[in-house]
């Protein structure tokens, strides 16, 4: 009972820690993407080019890109509009503008294999042969699975003014010019030098170096294992050596037609050739 | 200021209405669709199935099949399990078990246009023309689009043996037959004579002269206007006589790939021309008739 006074004081109040449940603003723009596929080193690179003169770290970003998990509705009712705010969220109708950021699930599923030990939810021992069928069941986080999260948002908004699709992969191979078609769609003016001192201040490197140092002050980080690290390979096809052939297969035949819609080469035996099905639908482009 | 605490105190002892933070338990089931969808009418045939005995009406219909919006936190707490909860919610993926009934665009949109009026949203001097854009854009409800919430569900579940997809047109085609597959869905045993009797209950006359009695006492009906039914035509392709053929074509054009691939015939464009709503599995409606 006490517990529901305390939420019931902190819902009148607008204290309360929102995740799905805030105000949202037509001009809010939100970068969205499944956990462990980008979003983080996303809100840096978008934070550098928003704030080109300030430091932007693991103590300050959630105050430049914030997350509603760690951030009260009451916080981000008072933030400078057009508020950019990072979600985790499954396809949602109030999202006006999103910059949607996908990863191979082969990866995901990696990282936040690495991810989940960091947060001691299991432990060094756990087997991935266990953690990769959680996954691929949408059991490992509150976010649906990847394809159902991937599969909302592309069916209902791809193709439609005021949605960008990202792929981690293609922020890996050429930052500068994935950070500038994010600038452009922000409505940025933002300068060439800006985008490589931005792309620069958010490299992997920096990023753990900062991380060393700033743990404790980001909430996805804080009272997590400090021996693993939250920025980890900071790369594309990790999955190959890291994840067994069954498993491999296992999520490929999951998603085999969202992940080949995106482009991830498939590599079990038997998966058919892509059909003329998996053309995207481009709802108002068809004459 | 008063109106917050107000809510704080209904929060505190769960009489507020849950929408989207209820809390859903894993036996749940859901019968999902976009507003004016069918959902009224399959929620009286579910429960003229399975609560036959509580005699299914406008007035209990909201504590049968509630929805998070009208009943309260407490009354979804200390309802009896497995629960079955209606929703126009697009794609949760806390909802396990989804009945999804999907009904074709065009007729959805003269259905809320309809429905808009009676309550009291538009008058009658509104014209659906300038409706449309407004449906179009998923501006008439807080449901997104009806192409958003298809296509959410479709993307994220078409497939899974946990979701079953209705076209509401099947439903009026052969709703024996496709009441089956819901009694199926559910594990209720039904006799042919059981599906039967709940059609016979659900019939659109039926009610119609139930709406009577209990429009007051629904959330649904309450403070609406009492001069236009909510059980309207309960028939499908009315948009072929009661739309302008611009309308149809708007609407055709923006949601065509998802209209085809559900069977929906499309008028007014080379339908070869357009391409299929894509990364489902291959299996697919065949085409409505009639």
């Amino acid at each position: 009972m006490f517990n529901r006074i305390v939420d019931a004081a902190k819902r009148a109040l607008g204290l309360q820690m929102t995740d799905r449940d805030f105000t949202v603003f037509p001009d809010d723009t939100f970068l969205v993407s499944y956990p462990k596929s980008g979003n983080t080193w996303a809100r840096f690179l978008v934070g550098n080019i928003v704030r080109p003169h300030e430091n932007v770290d693991f103590s300050n970003i959630n105050g430049i890109v914030p997350g509603p998990g760690a951030t009260s509705d009451r916080e981000l009712r008072r933030m400078a509009r057009p508020r950019i705010i990072k979600s985790h969220q499954y396809f949602d109708p109030r999202y006006a503008r999103v910059i949607y950021i996908a990863r191979d699930p082969r990866d995901v599923a990696v990282s936040q294999y690495h991810f989940q030990r960091k947060r001691k939810l299991f432990g060094d021992d756990y087997p991935i042969e266990k953690f990769v069928e959680r996954f691929v069941a949408g059991r490992t986080c509150d976010y649906a699975s990847w394809g159902e999260h991937v599969g909302s948002w592309l069916s209902t908004r791809n193709g439609q003014p005021g949605f960008l699709l990202l792929r981690y992969e293609d922020m890996i191979r050429d930052t500068a010019h994935e950070l500038s078609r994010i600038a452009s769609f922000l409505g940025l003016d933002v300068t060439p030098d800006v985008i490589q001192k931005a792309v620069a201040k958010s490299s992997a490197n920096k990023m753990r170096e900062l991380e060393k140092s700033q743990a404790q002050m980001f909430a996805i980080t804080k009272d997590t294992r400090q021996d693993v690290p939250f920025v980890r390979a900071a790369n594309a096809g990790g999955w190959r050596s890291e994840l067994p052939a069954p498993l491999v297969h296992r999520i490929e035949a999951a998603w085999a037609p969202l992940m080949r819609y995106l482009g991830y080469e498939l590599t079990s035996p038997g998966i058919e050739k892509p059909g003329a099905l998996e053309t995207i639908l481009q709802t108002a482009t068809i004459s | 200021m008063i109106s917050r605490f107000a809510a704080g105190i209904r929060y505190l002892f769960g009489l507020h209405h849950p929408g989207r933070n209820l809390a859903v338990l894993p036996d749940d089931i859901f019968l999902v669709s976009y507003p004016k969808s069918g959902n009224t009418w399959c929620r009286f045939l579910i429960a003229n199935l399975v609560y036959s005995q509580q005699n299914p009406n406008w007035g209990n219909i909201d504590k049968l099949i509630p929805g998070p919006e009208v009943a309260t936190k407490r009354y979804f707490q200390r309802m009896k399990r497995p629960r079955i909860i209606r929703s126009h919610d697009p794609f949760d993926p806390r909802y396990k078990q989804v009945i999804y009934i999907v009904r074709d665009p065009r007729d959805v949109a003269l259905s809320q246009y309809h429905h808009h009026q009676k309550r009291k949203l538009i008058d009658e001097s509104y014209p659906f023309a300038a409706f449309l854009p407004r449906f179009l854009a998923g501006e008439t409800n807080e449901h997104g689009s009806w192409k958003q919430n298809v296509a959410s569900w479709l993307a994220a579940r078409h497939g899974d043996s946990r979701f079953l997809l209705l076209r509401y047109e099947d439903m009026i085609a052969s709703p024996q037959l496709e009441l089956g597959k819901v009694a199926e869905f559910l594990t209720v045993t039904a006799t042919a004579q059981d599906l039967a009797r709940a059609v016979e209950q659900s019939s659109p006359e039926r009610m119609r002269q139930l709406e009577k009695m209990n429009a007051d006492k629904n959330a649904l009906t309450k403070g609406t206007r009492q001069d236009l039914p909510f059980v309207r035509t309960a028939k499908f392709g009315n948009w072929k006589s009661g739309m302008q053929e611009s309308s149809i074509a708007a609407i055709e054009a923006a949601w065509a790939p998802l209209m085809k691939w559900l069977g929906y015939e499309l008028v007014t464009r080379d339908s070869r021309l357009v391409e299929d709503f894509a990364f489902l599995a291959s299996e697919r409606p065949v085409v409505v008739q009639g």
